[in-house]
C-alpha cells in the first residue's frame, strides 16, 4: 500500500498582482479563484434536491483559450436572435473577464423527472404536460435524437429544473462566503451546452467567478462588447504609438524642457 | 444588564433569524433579473390553518405525513417553529428569450398556455423555466441563511401546497416553506418526532413498495417471484400491478372534499390581510 509521503519543504513565498494579465503573479491569482471554484462546486452538490436525488454534474474551465472559446460562442449565438443580441456579447466580454468558469447542469429534467406530479411544469395535476411531448415508451424518454430546432429542448421537468437553481444557490453562496465575485447567466450555460460541457444535462447554467479589484459581472456601460478594458487598453496601444513617432527626438542629445520664465530666470 | 436563561428565549429568536432569512430571500442573485419574488414570515396561531390543512393530505402522502406530524407536535409543544413562505411570479415570461424551456416555440405561445391554465399543479405551474431557477436560487439562499444562523430547518413542498391551497402569496404563482426551529438539532432529518410511528412492518413494506426491484428474485423465467420475507420460496410470491380504486378515491376525497373544507374556514381571514395590506 502507498503511504503518504508528508512533504515539509514548507517555505516559500508567491507574488501575486493581477497586472499584467496571464502573467506568473496573475495565474496565482486565478489559481485561488479556481480553489473557490472547487469549493463552490462542492456547495453545488450539497443544495437541497426533492427527494435526495442526485441531478446535478459539473464542469470547471479555465484557461486563456477555454474562455476565449466560450466567449466567441456566446458571440455566435448572440447574432442568431435580436433578442439575445446585446446580454449575449456584453456578458462574452464578462467571460473574457473572468478567471474561471463553472457549469451547472441537471440530468433528469429532460430524461428522468421527478414523477410527483407537482404541475410545476404545465399547471395540472398529473405529469402528462411534460411526458406527452415527448418521444417515450412507458414513461422512458428516448433523449437519442438530440437534434433540436430549440436552444433548450423542453418541456422540463420544472421540479429538476428547482434542484438546478437550488444547486446554483449554493454555489452562489458559497461564493459570497468567500468574497469571490460570481453571478448565474443563462448565455454562458447555453454555449457551454453548444460546446459540449454538461453534456448530459437537459439545462445548464454558467457561474463566472473572477477575483479582481473590479468585479466584472457589474456596472458595464452601454456597447460593452466595444467599449471595455480590453478594447480601452487596445486602442491604447494603438494611439500611444502614433503619437510617440510624429515628434521624434535623439533623446541622447537633446531633451525638450518646459521653457522658464524671466522670474525663475533671476 | 440581564442575564437570560431557559430555551424560550431561544425560541423567539428564532422570528429575528426569519426575519434575516428573508432578507437574504430578496438578495439572492438572480439570472433574469426580472422574477419578483417575495416573502412573508408565519409563526404562532398563524400556522393553525397551514397544519390543519395539511393533515388530510399526510393521510395518503408519506412525505406529506413526515412534515405535517413535525411541525403539529413541535407547535403543540409550545416550541414555537416559524415558517418562511418564499413565492415566485413563474407563470409568465416577459424575457422573450424564446427558447423552446417551457416546451413552446415562443414566450408569447407559453404566456397564452399559462393565462389559460395558471396555478392548476399541487405548487402551482406552468413555469418559465429560468424564472423557476430564479425562484429555486432564491429559496435555497433562504436555507444556506437558516443554516448559516444554526437553526434546523427544511424546505418543504408539502408547506408549499398549504399556502397554496390557503391563498397566502395570492400574487405568486410559485410557493415553497421554509420550516425553521425549534433551537435543537435534528428537528427536520432523522425525526425524533417521529419516532415510534411506524411499526417495523410498515416500514418494511414501504421499501418493497417503493424498491422492488431491491427484492426481485431470479429473473429468467419472466415472472420473477419476490423476496418480501425470510423464506420467500415457501409460498413464492408475485407482485402485480393494477389500478387502484380506492388509492384514486382516498387521494380525490383528500384533494377535492376534506382540503377545500378546511381552505374555505380560514380562507377569507386570510385573503382579508392581502387585501387591508393593499390599501
Amino acid at each position: 500500500m502507498r503511504k503518504y509521503v508528508e512533504d515539509l519543504d514548507f517555505r516559500g513565498e508567491e507574488y501575486v498582482n493581477e497586472w499584467t494579465p496571464w502573467s506568473p503573479q496573475d495565474i496565482r491569482r486565478k489559481k485561488g479563484a479556481l480553489e473557490a471554484a472547487r469549493l463552490m462546486l462542492n456547495s453545488a452538490q450539497t443544495a437541497p434536491f426533492a427527494g435526495g436525488v442526485p441531478s446535478v454534474e459539473a464542469h470547471i474551465v479555465y484557461g486563456q483559450e477555454e474562455l476565449e472559446t466560450i466567449a466567441r460562442k456566446m458571440e455566435e449565438i448572440a447574432h442568431q436572435k435580436e433578442q439575445w443580441k446585446e446580454p449575449f456579447l456584453y456578458e462574452a466580454v464578462m467571460v473574457r473577464d473572468s478567471d474561471v468558469i463553472l457549469f451547472i447542469g441537471n440530468t433528469r429534467c429532460h430524461e428522468t423527472p421527478l414523477d410527483a406530479g407537482c404541475g410545476l411544469c404545465g399547471g395540472g395535476l398529473d405529469c402528462s404536460y411534460f411526458y406527452e411531448q415527448k418521444n417515450q415508451k412507458y414513461g422512458l424518454v428516448d433523449i437519442t435524437d438530440r437534434s433540436s430546432k430549440k436552444e433548450i429542448d423542453g418541456p422540463l421537468c420544472t421540479a429538476r429544473v428547482s434542484d438546478l437553481g437550488y444547486a446554483v444557490g449554493s454555489a452562489l453562496w458559497t461564493a459570497h462566503t468567500l468574497m469571490v465575485d460570481a453571478r448565474p447567466f443563462a448565455s454562458i450555460g447555453m454555449a457551454g451546452m453548444q460546446l459540449g460541457y454538461c453534456r448530459n444535462s437537459g439545462m445548464v447554467v454558467g457561474v463566472p467567478v473572477a477575483v479582481k479589484s473590479k468585479n466584472p459581472y457589474v456596472d458595464v456601460n452601454v456597447d460593452y462588447h466595444l467599449i471595455n478594458m480590453d478594447k480601452v487598453l487596445d486602442n491604447t496601444r494603438k494611439i500611444y504609438q502614433t503619437a510617440r513617432i510624429i515628434r521624434g527626438f535623439d533623446y541622447r542629445k537633446w531633451i525638450p524642457k518646459p521653457q522658464k520664465s524671466d522670474e525663475e530666470d533671476e | 444588564m440581564g442575564h437570560l436563561m431557559g430555551i424560550e428565549y431561544c425560541q423567539e429568536h428564532v422570528l429575528e433569524v426569519a426575519k434575516n432569512i428573508a432578507l437574504a430571500v430578496h438578495k439572492a442573485p438572480q439570472i433574469t433579473g426580472k422574477t419578483d419574488v417575495d416573502v412573508e414570515i408565519i409563526w404562532g396561531e398563524d400556522l393553525e390553518p397551514i397544519i390543519e390543512v395539511m393533515g388530510p393530505v399526510a393521510q395518503v402522502m408519506r412525505y406529506v405525513k413526515w412534515d405535517y406530524e413535525t411541525i403539529k407536535s413541535c407547535y403543540e409543544k409550545g416550541e414555537n417553529p416559524v415558517v418562511v413562505a418564499v413565492g415566485a411570479r413563474t407563470a409568465r415570461s416577459n424575457l422573450g428569450w424564446d427558447c423552446g424551456a417551457c416546451g413552446f416555440d415562443t414566450c408569447k405561445e407559453f404566456n397564452k398556455y399559462a393565462k389559460e391554465n395558471r396555478g392548476g399543479g399541487q405548487l402551482g405551474g406552468p413555469s418559465c423555466n429560468w424564472k423557476a431557477l430564479d425562484f429555486a436560487i432564491a429559496c435555497d439562499w433562504a436555507c444556506a441563511a437558516a443554516w448559516q444562523y444554526r437553526v434546523d430547518n427544511r424546505v418543504m413542498g408539502s408547506l408549499g401546497f398549504a399556502l397554496n391551497a390557503l391563498g397566502f402569496m395570492p400574487h405568486m404563482d410559485a410557493k415553497i416553506g421554509l420550516a425553521l426551529g425549534p433551537p435543537r438539532d435534528m428537528v427536520y432529518y432523522s425525526r425524533e418526532e417521529m419516532h415510534k410511528s411506524m411499526t417495523y412492518e410498515m416500514d418494511k413494506q414501504d421499501m418493497l413498495n417503493c424498491v422492488p426491484n431491491l427484492f426481485t428474485a431470479f429473473p429468467g423465467g419472466g415472472t420473477p417471484m419476490y423476496k418480501n420475507k425470510d423464506e420467500w420460496w415457501a409460498p413464492p410470491e408475485f407482485m402485480g400491478m393494477a389500478y387502484s380504486p380506492e388509492v384514486m378515491e382516498v387521494m380525490q376525497q383528500v384533494l377535492f372534499e376534506q382540503v377545500p373544507e378546511i381552505v374555505v374556514k380560514h380562507a377569507d381571514k386570510i385573503e382579508a390581510r392581502y387585501k387591508d395590506k393593499d390599501k
